[in-house]
């Protein structure tokens, strides 16, 4: 359902249509548990960047709200109503498909979505583990700040931010080895693996199921 | 007895445990890490039985955890390197047979449960392993469930496993090992992240009713040595003792004594040093002091501590009932939700997981880092925690007890008036250990000093003043 969301608010024209989807879908990721900040924040920042740009790079409208000067190889920079109301559409529909992502994020229990799948086991295994690396990192970030804090260095600014990347990356690499050789001593590769019994669908499944197409297909032609 | 000096090694006698043949068969195994200048094992012949218990004691960076991913057969496959010898476990040969195809003939718990987790839910992680020996579909869940239970953790089965605690998840994996049925169990340093009340995984597999060989590496002997059958000492890739326990404690009261069980020997003998006397200043004082995360329960409730110079306080208490938070409120590092906290001078904490002391490319840099690149305090504090011939060492090639002590140098370095330890002793070897407690005593009128630990016989040579924390409110210094 929140890919046939996704989906139709990027296929839908109605401004309305959009916003709904786009209220639906944060009021999902408001209602979700844990921390809820990382994830919204991450959502909007594409979406405002979309906004601030395109009424520069767009070339739109008559109802100049502002005339600015002219810049080499952008020419001459202006705002026109058009152009924000252009903009804002363009941000209300990428932030539908962000929050979307952010839903599926804190919401959804990753596993039981993957054991679902019944078909590319190594990939979805892949998708099960990336989808672990942000969290992992975000908590190594914060062990990394803590521990220099312990011994009298504070992190401060972006610079002091920015000389944490390298060892988390490193982490990162190094936990990424030490999993794939404990995958490795677990059997992980071995031909003739087998799959856990899927939970069986529930009506409420079923239903998505049939939603979602039919969703995606009123988002095309009509809304 | 030396190396070469000892009668039992290379004698076969052990084979004599095992009258048809050993379940595991190591022969002049000799091995090198890509890259390095010296073997990890050099000459190692080792024979395990179907049901015996092998402990592998030794300095840390010996080749302890390289043996074991050698009957894993992670060595030479998944490392590289140079390899000559064999390895034959249940008559496969390792250099043939994939790691992957020895698994449930063999399984291996890491020494740190974080990095061998691929799932976020508890049961799909114990069934990971069943699905990828194949394992009939309809089987897996009930497998999977019954390991669980039988490690005493079926009520963590719809748990995730971001939410668990150290000892929690260390369950979580061991069940996912035995959910294999393997005839080889390896356990890499086992009890590291356990408290003195929680069973080892040793004692939950023998008492969950598995019956085969295990073969253990293990820097707190005490947890182990009542259940070993034989005991290898390790040092600098060589075996220098291969006897079985009896034999093996004298040895060790001999010549390793740090590596005995406590009140094997005279407790005078760890940790020298003079008794740290607490008459100086009130260096850190937690008055009524509550704490809990954002969202969650109570963590601390009306907790009182005072700590003065020249005091070593012990920290103690089962595993989650705050002892981490309480330490962190002590050094600054978190404010609490009521009560006060007065500190006097500049505090200096130590982290639990010495990967957070990664941060430059040499030690020496990463132990400046905290004195503002003073190149001298640094290399003073590494020769402390016996690190001084590896200052110029990438911090990542050291092994996870060098790790430790390089952690513990870093927070050293900065010659604090408030020392806050937590867990300063996981993976370092129990020499090293007496040697951390006698560098803590000496120094111990400098300062104030909390220590958390649940290493007995480490707390046992530091100090004298326990404050145990057990989540019930009230709880004042003893």
């Amino acid at each position: 359902m929140l890919a046939a969301l996704a989906a139709t608010a990027l296929l839908a024209h109605e401004w309305w249509a959009i916003a709904a989807i786009a209220i639906l879908v944060l009021a999902v990721c408001v209602g979700a548990p844990g921390r809820r900040w990382p994830y919204l924040l991450g959502a909007s920042i594409t979406p405002v960047t979309i906004f601030l740009v395109t009424p520069f790079v767009e070339v739109r409208g008559v109802h100049v709200l502002w005339s600015g000067p002219t810049i080499p190889v952008l020419g001459h920079l202006d705002v026109t109503t058009e152009e924000l109301a252009s903009g804002a559409l363009q941000a209300l529909r990428l932030g539908a498909v962000t929050l979307a992502f952010a839903a599926y994020a804190l919401r959804l229990d990753h596993d039981r979505l993957l054991q679902a799948a019944w078909f590319a086991r190594r990939s979805v295994l892949a998708v099960a583990v990336a989808t672990r690396l942000l969290p992992t990192l975000e908590r190594d970030a914060l062990g990394l700040v803590e521990a220099l804090r312990g011994r009298g260095v504070e992190v401060t600014g972006v610079r002091g931010r920015a000389r944490l990347v390298s060892p988390l990356l490193a982490g990162s690499l190094e936990r990424g080895l030490n999993l794939a050789e404990a995958m490795e001593a677990r059997g992980f590769g071995r031909a003739g693996a087998t799959r856990a019994a899927r939970p069986p669908w529930t009506a409420l499944d079923r239903l998505g199921l049939a939603l979602a197409p039919a969703l995606v297909t009123a988002g095309v032609l009509w809304l | 007895m030396a190396v070469g000096a000892c009668p039992e090694r290379n004698s076969g006698r052990h084979r004599g445990h095992f009258p048809d043949r050993p379940l595991a068969s190591v022969r002049e195994l000799r091995f090198t890490y890509p890259g390095a200048d010296r073997p990890a094992l050099d000459g190692v012949s080792l024979d395990v039985g179907p049901d015996e218990v092998v402990v592998l004691l030794g300095p840390s960076g010996c080749g302890k955890s390289t043996l074991l991913r050698a009957l894993a057969g992670l060595v030479p496959h998944f490392h590289g390197g140079t390899f000559s010898g064999s390895v034959h476990v249940d008559g496969l040969d390792t250099r043939r047979v994939r790691p992957a195809e020895l698994a449930g003939t063999v399984a291996t718990l890491f020494q740190d449960p974080e990095d061998q987790v691929v799932f976020s839910s508890v049961e799909r992680e114990v069934s990971f392993g069943l699905e990828n020996l194949g394992t009939p579909p309809g089987a897996i869940g009930v497998r999977a469930r019954t390991a669980l239970a039988s490690v005493g953790a079926e009520h963590l089965l719809g748990r995730q496993t971001t939410e668990l605690s150290g000892g929690e998840l260390q369950r979580v994996c061991l069940a996912s090992t035995l959910a294999l049925e393997p005839r080889l169990l390896l356990l890499d340093e086992p009890t590291s992240q356990l408290d003195a009340q929680t069973p080892s995984p040793l004692a939950l597999a023998r008492e969950a009713g598995w019956t085969g060989a295990v073969v253990l590496s293990e820097q707190r002997p005490d947890r182990v040595l009542d259940a070993a059958d034989r005991v290898v000492f390790l040092d600098r890739g060589r075996i220098v003792l291969d006897a079985p326990r009896a034999d093996a404690l004298a040895w060790l009261a001999e010549h390793h004594p740090a590596f005995m069980p406590p009140g094997a020997v005279d407790a005078s003998a760890s940790g020298s040093g003079p008794t740290p006397s607490p008459t100086g200043e009130a260096i850190c004082r937690l008055e009524n002091v509550s704490f809990a995360y954002r969202g969650g329960p109570p963590v601390l409730i009306g907790v009182t501590l005072e700590l003065r110079r020249g005091q070593i306080v012990l920290l103690s208490g089962p595993n989650g009932t705050g002892k981490t938070t309480l330490a962190k409120l002590a050094a600054g590092l978190l404010d609490p939700l009521a009560g006060t906290v007065t500190r006097r001078g500049r505090a200096a904490y130590l982290s639990q997981d010495p990967g957070r002391y990664l941060v430059r490319e040499r030690a020496i840099d990463e132990v400046a880092l905290g004195v503002a690149g003073d190149a001298e305090r640094a290399r003073r504090a590494l020769a402390s925690v016996g690190l001084g011939n590896h200052a110029e060492t990438h911090p990542r090639d050291l092994s996870s007890g060098e790790r430790e002590r390089l952690a513990l140098a870093c927070v050293l370095s900065t010659e604090p008036d408030l020392l806050v330890l937590d867990e300063p002793t996981r993976g370092v070897d129990p020499e090293r250990k007496q040697e951390l407690a006698s560098l803590l005593r000496h120094e111990a009128q400098e300062r104030a000093t909390l220590v958390i630990t649940h290493d007995v016989v480490f707390a046992a040579s530091l100090g004298e003043h326990v404050f145990i924390l057990d989540n019930k409110p009230d709880v004042a210094l003893v």
